[in-house]
């Protein structure tokens, strides 16, 4: 029997409480969101409420918890994911705890997202997923880092955290941003010989590239899915193979959202609040096109080569519509990001969707913008109850099929 | 008037170039809404200053042609990469000219090599930090809003969005793909160059102007959105030799686009002196 599509429970930890008409007076829910929004009083206990979410997914028995990191907006209140994920070794024993990612040019010296994760896979008993990521557009400006260089401190920072994670210490590290004379991590991993890896990309293929090249999990970061996806996997496959790898499903995640309730109409009027607050107001500034201005890249966030910027645009026309950009249910189904239905309608989308793309690794949004807390829970449950194991079951065969040196994997 | 265009080899660098004109050697380096910046030609506002002098303008390093310069990311190394570019362009003792990063770069050249610079230019120039007086955020302003907006970029640049050149160079939506490319390839010297430390300062250039004594002359567009006019007042009082800034009514931060008999009105004289 071949190993089943891993199901992971992503909490964006959004803010909840802003005014009913925050879409008509603000231009962002990034950067520059002013924080008098912020209700102290309404927000007691909110971060407590969203750890418990994620502790109540362990339960269930999801395979891990998946956080992230974002600064200074509305869209997701953790900052500092480890933080979170302190509290989850705390709180859960069984799945993955998954930080997607440590944005590492934010960081000042690299090493201490290496401690840091070394921390917390002791902490966690070895349960540590270490995600690393340059950053958006958005952290360009909330933390100063020069777009230009993003990309090149990112890589080498990366080989920082692998090298003190693998290598014996002390040694001394040359890097050109990050020179250190005594890299001597103490304490190390649990997990050896190091955690496992995920980076998140948007189909870039040098970052694809360099993902194969260091043995590590390709994340693809796009909301937006149609044919992408299996376009995405295509590409990473071709370029695993030309390193001499090869691709198997667990080699590569993809981010959706889900809501799940006893029927399609149910399911519908629940999460509907929660869903077109995430779609107008949490996308705002990141992905929405059509009002404000998003801020995740282009050509203000000059961190691509030109002739790359240039391949973008001859294969692009400026304007066009983004997920937060959908007005309708309609609109919203096309762009296969949010699966909202009843467990059989839910089951039957997903389990497509892996059949065509053959990504392993399906992280899930279960909470979506003002979701209530019991709402959230109650789609999670179903979800874990009535779609998570007909998806295990029928994707062991769906991946049996297309990787036969993988059924003996468990 | 002769104007050649050419690629300069600096090491193995290659540097996009425009010369045009005789007599003594002046340099001109660029700024955002500019040669190399957005157009690949030099515009009247050069063509006239080439009618004075013998004139070189360069693309910044991975602009319009000219290689990436991988070998820094601080105002310092930029510095050196034009020591190797004036060198092998045989300059020794000339004039100098920039205008927004262009004229920062000109100041720092010349607080450091006072003995090669005849004559100093301002436009518009940054890299002063003036507490209480931000240079404006020109890559917040490039991310195009609603999808296909650029007025704000062009009211940072332009006296106004609505300017016919502001429109001509900055349209809504897609542009002409060359010219997209050549800004943001500009946008991308500006991040490494003027992003950290941030926004297109140097904080101890100010108290390093006094040695900037050769003739010189700061000229600024009254409307300049994006560096206020407060840097150019701080530039003039503290060159080497302190003089009053030339304020050009009705012109933004391109005011040498905007209204170029009236910036050449002002630096022609200092540059013959």
């Amino acid at each position: 029997m071949s190993k089943p599509v891993q199901l992971f429970c992503w909490h964006f930890m959004a803010y909840p409480y802003l005014p009913a008409d925050f879409d008509e007076k603000y231009d962002s829910g990034w950067i520059t969101v002013p924080n008098k929004l912020w209700d102290r009083e309404k927000t007691k206990g909110l971060l407590n409420e969203y750890i418990d979410q994620l502790a109540y997914a362990d339960t269930l028995g999801f395979d891990g918890m998946v956080l992230n990191e974002h600064h200074q907006n509305i869209y997701g209140l953790m900052p500092s994911p480890n933080i979170i994920a302190s509290a989850l070794t705390q709180k859960t024993s069984n799945g993955k705890i998954v930080v997607l990612a440590n944005l590492l040019p934010l960081h000042g010296n690299p090493l201490r997202v290496a401690e840091e994760y070394a921390m917390l896979d002791n902490m966690s008993n070895g349960r540590v997923i270490a995600g690393f990521a340059p950053g958006g557009g958005q952290e360009t400006f909330n933390y100063n880092t020069p777009a230009a260089i993003q990309r090149e401190q990112f890589w080498e920072a990366v080989d920082l955290i692998h090298e003190a994670w693998t290598r014996e210490g002390p040694f001394a590290f040359e890097g050109k941003h990050y020179p250190l004379r005594y890299v001597n991590l103490w304490p190390l991993p649990t997990q050896k010989p190091y955690p496992q890896v995920w980076i998140p990309g948007a189909r870039s293929r040098e970052t694809m590239r360099q993902v194969a090249e260091r043995g590590y999990c390709y994340f693809l970061s796009s909301r937006t899915h149609g044919g992408a996806v299996a376009g995405a996997r295509r590409e990473f496959t071709k370029i695993l193979e030309d390193a001499g790898g090869r691709y198997d499903p667990f080699r590569m995640g993809i981010l959706m959202s889900a809501y799940v309730a006893e029927t399609d109409e149910q399911a519908r009027q629940e999460s509907q609040e929660g869903v077109w607050y995430f779609l107008k107001n949490c996308l705002k500034g990141h992905l929405r096109n059509f009002q404000g201005r998003s801020m995740t890249s282009g050509p203000g966030i000059p961190n691509m080569s030109v002739s790359d910027y240039r391949r973008i645009l001859e294969n692009s026309k400026p304007g066009g519509a983004m997920l937060g950009d959908a007005d309708d249910w309609d609109a919203l189904q096309k762009a296969q990001s949010i699966v909202v239905g009843s467990p059989e309608t839910v089951y039957r989308q997903i389990m497509d969707f892996i059949r065509e793309t053959q990504v392993g690794n399906l992280l899930i949004q279960f909470h979506l913008g003002n979701m209530r807390d019991d709402l959230a829970r109650k789609s999670m449950r179903l979800f874990a109850t009535e779609v998570a194991p007909r998806l295990r079951e029928e994707s062991r065969v769906a991946f049996a099929g297309h990787y036969p040196e993988m059924a003996d994997a468990v | 008037m002769d104007t050649k265009k050419r690629e300069l080899d600096v090491r193995g660098r290659k540097v996009a170039l425009i010369e045009a004109g005789a007599g003594t050697p002046l340099v001109y380096l660029h700024g955002f809404a500019d040669v190399h910046g957005v157009v690949a030609d030099l515009l009247p506002f050069h063509q006239e200053l080439a009618k004075r002098c013998q004139l070189f303008v360069p693309a910044h390093p991975g602009c319009n042609g000219s290689d990436d310069f991988d070998q820094g990311n601080k105002i310092e190394d930029y510095l050196f990469h034009y020591c190797e570019v004036f060198d092998a362009l045989g300059l020794g003792r000339f004039a100098i000219a920039g205008h927004c990063v262009g004229g920062w770069i000109a100041a720092e050249f010349a607080v450091r090599y006072p003995e090669r610079i005849t004559h100093l230019a301002l436009i518009g120039a940054s890299g002063l930090f003036v507490p209480g007086e931000h240079i404006g955020d020109i890559f917040i302003n490039s991310q195009l809003d609603r999808g296909t907006s650029l007025a704000s970029l062009r009211h940072m640049l332009f006296a106004s969005d609505k300017a016919a050149q502001a429109l001509r160079y900055y349209p809504d939506g897609r542009g002409d793909l060359d010219e997209e490319t050549r800004r943001y390839a500009m946008l991308r010297f500006g991040s490494a160059i003027g992003f950290k430390p941030p926004y297109f300062y140097n904080r101890p250039l100010i108290d390093r102007l006094y040695r900037a004594a050769m003739p010189s002359v700061v000229v600024w567009g009254a409307d300049d959105h994006m560096v206020p006019v407060a840097h150019g007042h701080a530039y003039a009082e503290r060159l080497g030799r302190t003089q009053p800034l030339k304020l050009v009514d009705g012109a933004g931060h391109a005011v040498h686009l905007e209204k170029p008999d009236e910036v050449l009105a002002q630096i022609a004289p200092v540059l013959a002196a």
